[in-house]
């Protein structure tokens, strides 16, 4: 395979992807069906914000937005089966009993972790600090543009964080686990180790619950346009989107069985982000995941981050091993 | 690795019909057994040459001895239309194809339940041992917040004005409960919640994973 130059890399040399946004195939069907998944993700979006913007303050609480959150990701699950991406990316029985169970551990298990040493610690530690009015310039702002910058500044540090894992080996090791999920859906971004799923879910967008109502649109934002990175679904997504926000062709990319393409889209929500700094390929792949796309069971991306560190070290600092003898004894 | 006709091998050994045992009653958790009438004058030879395809998926091996096959799968491919099988045993008798299958995806997914009531447990024995400390914290937290910080209502900036936003409430998740504000300690319901999913999900996959491959079975012996 020769790959694609995509500025100064190669990419595809290992596996086939497709580059460019004009190689990429369209929704197939009529115009209503067309229509519908054209415009879809930013009419979702635009509802979501507007339901927070306009929401009473009775029902714009955390538990709404956990509601919605489950009902945006069971109409996206009707939509992998009306619209799917790929025929090899359908989800079986046994894909959603074991992405559900990832889910749960994130609901429960990491949640327990997390309140012991997780993010909400570190930041009750650091609000206990500030006062609320040194914070009155930023509530002053208009609600969306609060909400916008809670979630860059969310996404920003997710960039940097997901960026280290795929270049220092100790944050690599439980990040590893993820990249051996072979298809995309809709909850596949809770498949990982949970020390991962911890890492990840540090970050500074709990700073920002003392505004409750713009937090609660930040949250929108990440579910109306983070949750695309793993879905199976075709959308013919508007180019202003595809070039402002991460897709799944983006996503697909940054999972391939193509090493050099996995080095690239490391945002969560913004590709922005990616291209200014760039790591973004516009792209998509269908075959995915490490190691040729094996499959990795539940128990080995339990263990695998420890059983490979403990091989590394004792390969780095182990006592070496006797030297071989290259002509036999007398 | 694809699949490959093995010599017999201890490792598969089986039968459709064990020996009876105390499990017997029990193992239809993991184990799918069914049985599927092969056509009329169709060999369970020519039967197992349909079926092949089956086992020569990535992480497959199999093994053909008489009337009998045997196979085992690791890291069977998410698309394997048998993935969620680990091993299994088929036989023909009698222009019958009588097979017993075993998942350790149906087994955990039944057990998955109480896993999660476990980490229901656990959440409420860490929420009492928490307790006299946040309690303590939640007190002193509430005095330190004087009645008359509650009533600074934050400025909304005159864009939200004209366009109808509601007013801000500062008071919303601020009041937290006994803990003090903001208290954010784990409940259990989520816990239990997928306490109930799973047991959904047991029912659902038990039932669904039986007639699909029944129907697999079935449509590769026919030749459909």
């Amino acid at each position: 395979m020769d790959g694609v130059r995509v500025g100064k890399r190669i990419i595809g040399a290992e596996a086939p992807v497709t580059i460019g946004w004009e190689n990429i195939p369209r929704v197939e069907g009529g115009p209503v069906k067309q229509f519908i998944f054209t415009w879809f993700q930013p009419t979702m979006l635009f509802a979501m914000l507007a339901f927070w913007y306009y929401a009473p303050n009775s029902i714009a609480k955390a538990s709404t937005a956990i509601g919605i959150g489950i009902g945006f990701k069971v109409l996206l699950l009707a939509l992998e089966w009306v619209n799917p991406r790929f025929a090899s990316w359908r989800l079986t029985w046994k894909e959603l009993a074991t992405d559900l169970f990832y889910v749960g551990l994130g609901y429960t298990l990491i949640r327990m972790m997390g309140s012991f040493a997780g993010s909400g610690v570190m930041v009750k530690a650091v609000q206990d600090l500030m006062h609320w009015d040194k914070a009155t310039w930023f509530i002053g702002l208009p609600l969306l543009v609060q909400a916008f910058l809670i979630s860059f500044i969310f996404d920003f540090g997710q960039y940097w964080m997901h960026r280290g894992m795929h270049n220092w080996y100790p944050l690599w090791l439980p990040h590893s686990v993820h990249h051996y999920i072979t298809q995309l859906n809709i909850n596949k971004g809770a498949v990982g180790n949970p020390v991962e799923l911890f890492l990840i879910g540090l970050g500074v967008g709990g700073f920002f619950d003392f505004l409750p109502r713009a937090a609660l649109m930040a949250g929108a934002f990440g579910l109306a346009i983070g949750t695309y990175q793993h879905i199976n679904v075709r959308f013919n997504s508007p180019k202003w989107w595809r070039f402002l926000f991460n897709t799944t062709e983006h996503h697909s990319l940054h999972h391939s069985q193509d090493f050099e393409a996995t080095r690239s889209n490391y945002a969560g929500s913004y590709i922005f982000i990616d291209r200014m700094f760039g790591t973004c390929v516009d792209g998509e792949a269908e075959l995915l995941g490490l190691e040729n796309g094996r499959r990795m069971s539940i128990r080995e991306q339990m263990t695998y981050p420890f059983t490979e560190g403990w091989k590394t070290m004792k390969e780095k600092y182990g006592r070496s091993a006797p030297a071989p003898l290259t002509e036999p004894a007398e | 690795m694809n699949g490959t006709a093995l010599a017999p091998h201890d490792d598969f050994a089986g039968s459709v019909q064990e020996k009876p045992s105390a499990l017997r009653y029990i193992d239809w958790i993991w184990h799918v057994r069914g049985e599927v009438a092969l056509p009329p004058r169709q060999s369970s030879e020519e039967a197992f040459d349909r079926l092949a395809p089956l086992f020569r998926q990535t992480g497959t091996s199999y093994n053909r001895y008489q009337n009998t096959l045997t196979f085992r799968k690791k890291d069977a491919a998410a698309q394997d239309k048998m993935s969620v099988f680990d091993s299994g045993v088929l036989q023909v008798e009698n222009s019958v194809l009588r097979y017993d299958l075993i998942s350790k995806a149906l087994l955990y997914c039944f057990l998955a339940p109480l896993l999660f009531l476990a980490f229901a447990q656990a959440t409420i024995a860490i929420n009492d041992w928490k307790k006299p400390a946040a309690h303590a914290a939640g007190a002193a937290a509430k005095a330190k917040h004087k009645p008359a910080d509650k009533k600074v209502v934050p400025p909304m900036n005159p864009i939200d004005k004209a366009l109808g936003a509601h007013a801000l409430d500062k008071s919303d998740g601020e009041d937290g409960d006994e803990d003090g504000p903001k208290s954010k300690k784990p409940t259990p319901t989520p816990a239990y919640v997928f306490a109930g999913i799973f047991a959904a999900l047991y029912l659902v996959g038990r039932v669904l994973e039986d007639r699909l491959v029944k129907s697999l079975f079935r449509n590769s012996i026919v030749g459909a």
